[in-house]
Order: structure tokens, then sequence, then C-alpha cells
């Protein structure tokens, strides 16, 4: 069985603060974490390695920094590690690092699920999974706690609300995993020294994947970022007359 | 200048010092391990006279004058810091605060049972927000037809465990920076009075130390103490007796630590000799005894001006601070003396080092006997420092 | 120079502060309480190779020699005294005489089960007549046959309780003396003849457990002999030495642990008006622990690094201990004050440090014989003998 886990850095939130008064984030200390979400959907696919024998092989995008994540993903178990790394991903948006995953898959062959964190702590915008899931036709589940494969399907259990609900998904399958789904295993010290020693993580261009420059275009346009408006007070209404009075005078209907 | 003792005095330090090390130092193990002073060792210090050192004889006390209370504290000290603080607490905070602030009928009505050890007092100032800072108090005591009801929080109230007699500061007027406090005599058993849980310490074990929650305290007038508003005053002046007592406590302390490193260097063969024939071992003991020797004429200084001036407050700030630091020293470098056996409980030493560490703290830490020496000095120049 | 550690040490303390903070940290106050080993983070910590660090992994080591020794150290230091005793006195001496001194079949018998954490090791010099004059040693091993049979006791011997194999120093010809006189053996605790005596209750790492042992007509073959016959003061002090660089890496994680803690309660603490951090006293406090913390990491890395790179450091390994236990005492005791009658409650962690530091001025060497040492050395490189 092949599973291949996504993963991405985001600036490890315990070395800046944000100044609401400012818009600003101040970074007092820079680091770099994997996201937690994805730290979990890796542990969910070493978890079926140990149980299946699968084969676990870990992507990343981004700059030279990525290598840590790589390594480090190695060092927790992963049989290969592969920075997807290229002056043209640099660009790239939700739909631009879902279409460069998609071809690395294709181009992996053989690949039976695809583990994801269900959203980044950075942009929360959860939109990586899905558009892959649709960029490959496969089936997705968001946002599982549990992970397993029985009768070659995959069964995912998520929470909704107060309960937990499973559902089921032939394979192969796209799942984002939630963060806090299970406790990550910690790397043996050993292969934490190998991974820096001895191994190195293997390296995919946008050629080496067969993207064109009109493939690496994003659609999104990203014109900056403020804090949401303060919520303004409330106002108790007395009738539903007066709600349908405020609806008109806001222009609302 | 005569340093010398008079000779009741050297009656008195012969008398103490042998109650001291008969009874107290033998129970000191016991009373660390099992953190509590034995009761019957408090009531043979009672019967000493050792509860009521400074209560008139009118009123069953043993009248000593500040000299002597000073070598009872030092004995007490040598022989065990936790039952030094737990006597110093009782006789120079609580009753202290009766004796020199109680009405007529209130030093009737007290001061022989405190005397006597039949009621023993503890004294409540400290709240979770107001440490060193003691304007900031909080406990409230509010007005009623027949005196005050009082609600509040106290914390670190030393042998509140044992005591029968609560000397609490609270605060009538608030908001009336430092002029707005009062002190109340409440017994132990008036309701809404609770003990909380009990902390438990790195040293002075043997005291028992609480919370103490007053939850609509009902108390007299007759209960005050002093006027309404002379809180900061009493509270001041009582602590300065046990910073006193407390530095005489750690000269005591300090003498055994050196008595103790002197025998084990002595005993002690390493090396083919002695280690007291090692010079660090020697330096040790050489500047510890100078340190003690030093912390002896601060702390009889001090008793002296007592006795002589009456004003004990800028004596008791250097006293307390430098037996804090002396101690401190003494006793650290004596457990290095004793090298692995410094680290094992079934020696005292170790006991001693964690006692000592007391001193920094209790009665106000170092650095408010800095900031109250600083205010002194700075009074010279028209200057007032504020912490 | 390049003052940066690699990116494997790096990952590596990024893995041990988590381990410290998740599985180490919620235990510290339970086994002082309790007096008891955390066996639960050793079989926890085994598993990542915590018991190995330094070892290659020939061996099942960690192979992250002494700077990765010295970083895993300082993180469990910076958590727990206790925890961080048990696994120095476990790896820094133990297992480290056998790797120092054994012949390839014992450390292939001894060192793989010891660094992978299967077993765990002590290091019994200390007697009741040989504290800091350990050439004063009595225990006896007399030769019969192709065996050795001791007699005699160790105290103060950590992990004495809980270990499987120990390194034991002997008296082989006491016309000899220290030098050619005694003899290091390895020694397996469930063998016949060994028994564990005293269990000691002391001030600090109350979490850590320290005995007697009592060796008593105790059949050692020959093939466990440590190094050379009447060469084992050697073996000894060699691993004594080695083991002082990683107690300075430990005393530096709790200096480290007191700054963060006095730092953190300044700032939350209210009176007269604001925040104490406000106020010099605590300022010149937390200043001063700070550079003395930057001053005894340059010299904990800096000789760890000697070691590494196979360079002499018997003297800076001194400094290490000397320092790193003066420091760490200092910078607790400031932070105890900082938190004023808080920090001398039971319920409070800084209380519980200032027990535990305590004993590193003490134990692996006084600080006496450190001073010894470093003099010893100093005044050599110009012709001056110092003795003890």
């Amino acid at each position: 069985m092949r599973i291949v886990v996504a993963i991405k850095q985001v600036l490890d939130p315990r070395g800046f603060t944000v100044n609401r008064k400012a818009e600003k984030i101040f970074v007092n200390r820079e680091e770099w974490i994997t996201n937690p979400a994805d730290l979990c959907a890796l542990e969910a696919a070493l978890a079926l390695k140990d149980k299946l024998g699968a084969e676990v092989i870990v992507l990343s995008g981004g700059p030279a920094r990525a290598g840590d994540a790589l390594r480090d993903a190695w060092a927790r178990g992963a049989n290969r590690a592969i920075h997807l790394s290229d002056k043209a991903f640099a660009s790239a948006d939700g739909s631009v690092a879902a279409r460069i995953l998609a071809k690395t898959v294709s181009k992996l062959g053989d690949v039976d699920m695809v583990l994801c964190g269900d959203k980044a702590i950075d942009t929360g915008a959860g939109e990586v999974g899905p558009r892959l899931a649709e960029a490959l036709g496969w089936p997705q589940v968001l946002g599982a706690l549990d992970v397993t494969v029985v009768d070659g399907h995959v069964r995912a259990v998520r929470a909704n609300g107060k309960e937990y609900v499973t559902l089921e998904a032939g394979l192969p399958a796209m799942v984002t995993v939630s963060a806090g789904a299970n406790k990550q295993r910690y790397p043996h010290g050993g292969r934490i020294m190998d991974s820096y020693r001895q191994y190195q993580p293997e390296v995919w261009t946008a050629s080496d994947l067969g993207l064109s420059e009109d493939e690496l275009n994003p659609v999104m346009d990203n014109r900056g970022q403020s804090y949401p408006p303060e919520r303004q007070r409330g106002t108790i209404l007395g009738s539903p007359e007066e709600l349908v009075r405020l609806l008109k005078r806001n222009r609302v209907v | 200048m005569d340093f010398s003792l008079n000779e009741e005095q050297q009656m008195f330090r012969d008398m103490f010092r042998s109650f001291a090390q008969k009874e107290i130092a033998k129970a000191a193990e016991h009373t660390d391990k099992n953190e509590q002073v034995p009761p019957e060792l408090l009531s043979k210090a009672a019967e000493q006279g050792m509860l009521g050192a400074l209560v008139p004889d009118t009123l069953g006390g043993a009248a000593l004058d500040p000299i002597s209370y000073a070598l009872l504290m030092e004995e007490i000290g040598r022989a065990c810091l936790s039952t030094a603080a737990v006597i110093a607490c009782h006789t120079s905070l609580a009753t202290q605060a009766v004796l020199d602030f109680g009405s007529e009928e209130q030093k009737e009505r007290w001061l022989p049972a405190l005397a006597s050890g039949d009621v023993m007092g503890a004294f409540a100032q400290s709240e979770p927000d107001a440490g060193s800072d003691t304007r900031t108090l909080t406990t409230r005591a509010q007005r009623t037809d027949s005196g005050y009801v009082l609600n509040g929080v106290k914390t670190w109230v030393m042998n509140a465990g044992i005591a029968g007699l609560f000397v609490v500061v609270a605060s009538s007027t608030p908001r009336a920076n430092g002029r707005g406090l009062s002190v109340f005599l409440v017994e132990k058993d008036t309701p809404g009075l609770k003990l909380g849980q009990r902390e438990l310490t790195l040293g002075l074990r043997g005291a028992s130390v609480h919370t103490v929650y007053l939850d609509n305290v009902h108390v007299p007038e007759a209960n005050r103490l002093g006027a309404e508003g002379d809180g900061q005053t009493i509270a001041a002046s009582v602590l300065d007796h046990f910073r006193l007592a407390m530095a005489a406590a750690g000269l005591g302390l300090g003498v055994a630590a050196v008595e103790a490193g002197v025998k084990f260097a002595a005993e002690r063969v390493q090396f083919g000799g002695p280690i007291a024939n090692k010079q660090a071992i020697q330096n040790y003991i050489a500047d510890s005894s100078a340190q003690v020797e030093a912390l002896r004429y601060l702390v009889y200084h001090t008793a002296w001006e007592a006795e002589h001036g009456g004003h004990l407050s800028s004596g008791a700030l250097y006293a307390k601070l430098f037996a804090a630091q002396a101690t401190r020293f003494v006793t650290d470098r004596m457990v290095q003396v004793h090298g692995g056996y410094g680290y094992i409980e079934d020696y005292p030493i170790a006991r001693m080092y964690r006692n000592a560490r007391a001193l920094d703290l209790l009665g106000g830490t170092g650095e408010m006997m800095r900031v109250g020496i600083a205010c002194n000095l700075f009074k010279s120049q028209q200057l007032e420092i504020a912490p | 120079m390049d003052f940066t550690f690699a990116p494997e040490y790096v990952a590596l303390r990024k893995m041990l502060r988590e381990f410290a903070e998740e599985e180490v940290r919620p235990l510290a106050k339970t086994i002082d309480r309790e007096h008891r080993v955390p066996h639960e983070t050793l079989k926890k910590g085994a598993k990542i190779g915590l018991l190995g660090v330094p070892f290659p992994t020939k061996y099942g080591g960690m192979g992250a020699g002494e700077t990765g020794y010295c970083i895993m150290m300082e993180e469990i230091g910076r958590v727990c005294t206790s925890t961080a005793t048990n696994i120095g006195a476990h790896i820094g001496i133990g297992a480290m005489a056998i790797y120092m001194d054994g012949t390839e079949a014992q450390k292939e018998k001894y060192l793989t089960p010891l660094a992978s954490g299967e077993k765990i090791a002590a290091f019994a010099l200390t007697e009741p007549n040989a504290g800091s004059d350990a050439a004063g040693i009595r225990t006896r091993a007399v030769r019969e046959g192709d065996s050795y049979f001791l007699d005699g006791s160790k105290i103060y011997i950590t992990n004495g309780p809980i270990a499987d194999i120990v390194s034991v120093l002997a008296v082989t010809d006491s016309s000899l003396g220290a030098r050619g006189g005694v003899t290091a053996f390895i020694v397996e605790t469930a063998w016949e003849g060994f028994k564990v005596g005293t269990l000691e209750n002391k001030m600090g790492i109350r979490g850590s457990s320290t005995s007697e042992l009592i060796f008593d007509n105790l059949r050692v073959p020959q093939e466990n002999i440590l190094g050379q016959i009447g060469l084992g003061f050697v073996t000894f002090m060699k691993t004594l030495d080695l083991g002082r660089v990683s107690l300075g890496a430990a005393c530096l994680g709790g200096a480290q642990a007191a700054l963060e803690a006095a730092m953190q309660w300044a700032k939350a603490r209210n009176q007269f008006g604001t925040y104490i951090a406000a106020k010099q006293s605590i300022q010149w406090m937390v200043a001063d622990i700070a550079c003395e913390i930057e001053a005894l990491r340059s010299l904990v890395y800096r000789t760890a690094w000697m070691v590494d790179s196979h360079k002499p450091f018997s003297r800076e390994a001194a400094m290490c201990k000397l320092y790193g236990s003066e420091v760490a005492s200092r910078a607790i005791n400031k932070a105890l004050q900082i938190h004023g009658a808080l920090g001398y409650s039971r319920d409070h962690p800084i209380e519980r440090a200032w027990r535990d530091a305590r004993i590193a001025e003490i134990f692996e060497g006084t600080n006496e014989i450190q001073r010894i040492v470093i003099a010893s050395e100093l005044f050599q490189e110009i012709g001056v003998r110092v003795r003890p």
C-alpha cells in the first residue's frame, strides 16, 4: 500500500504576536514548524505503515527550509521525502498547490491514499485537500480524527458537533486529518541525527513534473489582509414588523 | 562600653540554654519530619515562662528585658528554628500587639492566657495580592451596631493550626492610603473564621502555616486593638519585634551550624588527616564564624537600643537583613563542609540549611528590609523613598 | 569559529524539549513527593534513544556524541533534576566507564543493552571512608582461579536500587595503593552476593534513588575486569572527568528554568502599583542570572566540542561542573527570592529546584575537588606540583 502525505511549514505562533491596532504581525522569534494538522496526518499514515506495512511518501513545497520539515518527517518514519522545489512554485495559491501535488501523485503512481492536514494555522483556508481530490478525481473525506483501512476501503471517523460519524470511501481516496486527532510519536534521536548526516530529501522541479507556466498561474490575487471589524453592539427588537422595517431601511431586502 | 551580660542575663542565658539543649534540640528532627512542634514541648516551654517572655509578671509573664529575650530566642534558634519561629510569632507578633496596643481590659483578658500558653497567638496580615505591599490589603472590616464584620482571605498565617487567638489586620476605611487599617482580635471559634489548606514549606516545617478565611466574622468593638486607623502603626511595630526575635534565632542557628561544621571537620578523615587541615575548610569555617560574630553584636546592640531608646525600627531591619544573609552563607558553607552527609536528612545541617532560607522571606523579604533602610537614610536628605 | 549548532542538533533539541515538556515535567512534583524513580519515563525515553545519547549507533546509542548528550541533559535538567540525575548516572558514569575502557566483547554484551535502555547502570566508587579521598576505598577483590571475589560496601550510589549493571572499583593489591593496586569490575546485580543496602533520605533529587551497595563474597569472572588490572583508578577518574561536562549541562538547564520562572512571576506579580519586574532589585537579579547562564552555556558547549574533537578537556570539564553547580545554585536562589513566600512553599516548583540544586556542588566530586583539579593543572603548566 502506498500513502502520500502532503505537509507544509507555518510560522511557530509562539514566536510572534499580533497587534490588532497596527493590524500587523510582529515576529519576535522566527521559527518554522510543520503545520500541526499535517503532523497528525503523518502520524495517521505512519500508524497505517506500522499496521499494514504501507509505504509512506511525504511531499512538501516551500523554500529551502522545507528540507527541515521533510527530514523531520523522514526521522519520524516516512520511507521517502520529496521537496517540490522550483522558483516558479513561489507564487502558488491553493489551486496551484493542488495541481502540483496532483501531478506528483500521478507521477509517483500506484498511490492508494493521500493524507494531509485539514487546515493550516496560517491561512485556515482548508482548500488544498478538496482541490487535490477533485484534480485527481478521487473521493474526499474531510476532518478525520481516525483513519483505518478495512477491506480495501478507507474508514474515517470525524466529529460532527457532539457526535462521531464514520465515513467510508473506496480507494484511492484523499483524506484530510484534523489537528489534535492523535498524539505523535517521538522520532528516535538516532534517526534525527541520521536525517541530516545520512539522508537527503529528493528534489522535484516544475520540469520534473512537466508543469507549464500557465498551469502555475494562481487564480487568486492577495490584495491585503485586515482584521474583521469589531463586532457591533446588537439591538434587541420588539416585533417582526420592526425587523422587516430595519431590513428594508438597511437595504438588506 | 560594657559588652558583658549582667548577672541576671547570664543566669537567664544558662537556663534557656539548658532547657533548649535538653528539650528542644532533642525534638528538632522529629519536629521537622512530623511537621509539628510537639504540643508537650510547647507546654514545657510555657511552664518555663518562655511563651510569656515579655508579658509583665503581674499578668503571668516572665517580664524579660529585650536583651534577655534575645538570649532566649538565640538559644531556641540554636536548638530548632521551627520552634523559634512558632514562639517568636506567638510572642513578638500576637502577644506584643496586645501588650503594646491593648487597653487595660484587653491586656487583662488576653495576656495571662497568652503568657501561659493556654492560648497560642497568630498574626494575619498577608493576603494573596498583598505581600510586600500591605497597602493593597482588601480584608474588609465594616462597622456594625456592636462592632465590626470582617470579610477576606489571609495567607501565610503562621501558627494558624495551633492558635486560639488571631490578630487580624483589616481595612476599616478603604482607599485611605495606609491610614485605613485597623487591628482586630479574633478568637478561633468565632463563626466564619475558617482555616484553609496548610502550606507545606521548604523549611520551618514544625510551624503550621495556613490560609485563613474570614467569612462574615463578627467581632465586638472591644476586640479592636487601638483606634481605627492604627493598623499600619501596630503592624509595623510588632513586625519590628518579630524581626529582631528571628534575627536572634538566626544567630542561634548560625552558632549551631558552625559548631556542627567544626565538629565534623575535626572528625572526618580524608587524605590522611582530618579535613580541618585543609585550608579551604578552614576558610569556610572562619568566614562563617566571622559572620556569626558580626550578627551577634548587631542583634544585641539592637536589643540594647530597644531597652534604652525604645525605638527598635532601624536596628530590626539591619538585624534581619544581615541575619538572613549570614545564616544562608553559614549553613550553605557548613553543608559543603559535611560533603555528601550534608545532603542527607539524617544530619541536622541539611535541616538547618532549609530552615535558614526562611529568614530572607518571613517578617518581610530582604528586599523590603533594604527599602526600609534606604528610606531611613534618605530621610536625612528630606527625600521620601517609596518602594 | 562557528557558534551555531549543526541542524541535526537543533532538530534533536526540539524533539527533546517536547519530550521533556510532555513526558518529564508532569511527573517532576510527584516523584519528589512520592520519593520514587520515574520508571515510566525511563521506558518511554529508552524508546527514542534517551538512555544512550552519546554512544555510537553500533552499540544501540543515538550517535550524538558529547554535544548531543549535553543538549539532552540540559533539556531534561530544565524540567526535572531528579530525572536528569537518574539518566546522568546511567549514561555519564555507569555505562560510560564501559564505553571508555571496555573490550569489544564487553561493549557488545553490556553497553548495547544499556544504551538501548533495556538495562540500567550505576557507578560504585564512594565508601564511608572514601569520599573525596577516593584512594581510601577498602572494598576487596580477591583472586581465586579465574574469578575474583568482592567483599565490602559502597555508599551514596545513584541508581543503586535500580541498576542491572554496576561498574565497581575494588582493591586487588593493598600493598600497591591507588597506583597499581585497584581494579575496576563490571558487576551484574543479579549475581549472588550482591545486595542493595540502606536507601538514603536526601534533601532533594528525591525522584532519584541513592543507596548503599553490599558485596558479600560476590563472584566476578575475570572477563569482567574493566580496563587493566591494577589500573582501575585511571578508568574511574577518566570516567568521572567526562561526566562533569554533562553535569554542567544539566545545571545549565536548571538555571535556565529558574530564569524563565522568575521572569514570568516578575511579570505576573503586582505589588506597589505595578509588576515587580519594574523594580531594580528584581531586574538586577534577572540580569545577573542571565549573564551567568550565557557564560555557562558557552563553557559547556565549547567543552563538549573539545570532547567530540578529541582534544584534552579535563580542566574545562572540572570548570563546567564547578561553575555550573554554582551558577545553578545562585540562579535558583535568586529565583526563589523573586517568588517571595511562594518560593518557600512545597507547592511551587522553585522550592523543589532549590533542594535539588544543592547536591550538584557535592556529588561527582565536590567543588573543592574540582578546584584542586583546576589549580593542579594550571600550576603544572608553570612547573609547580600541587597536591590535594
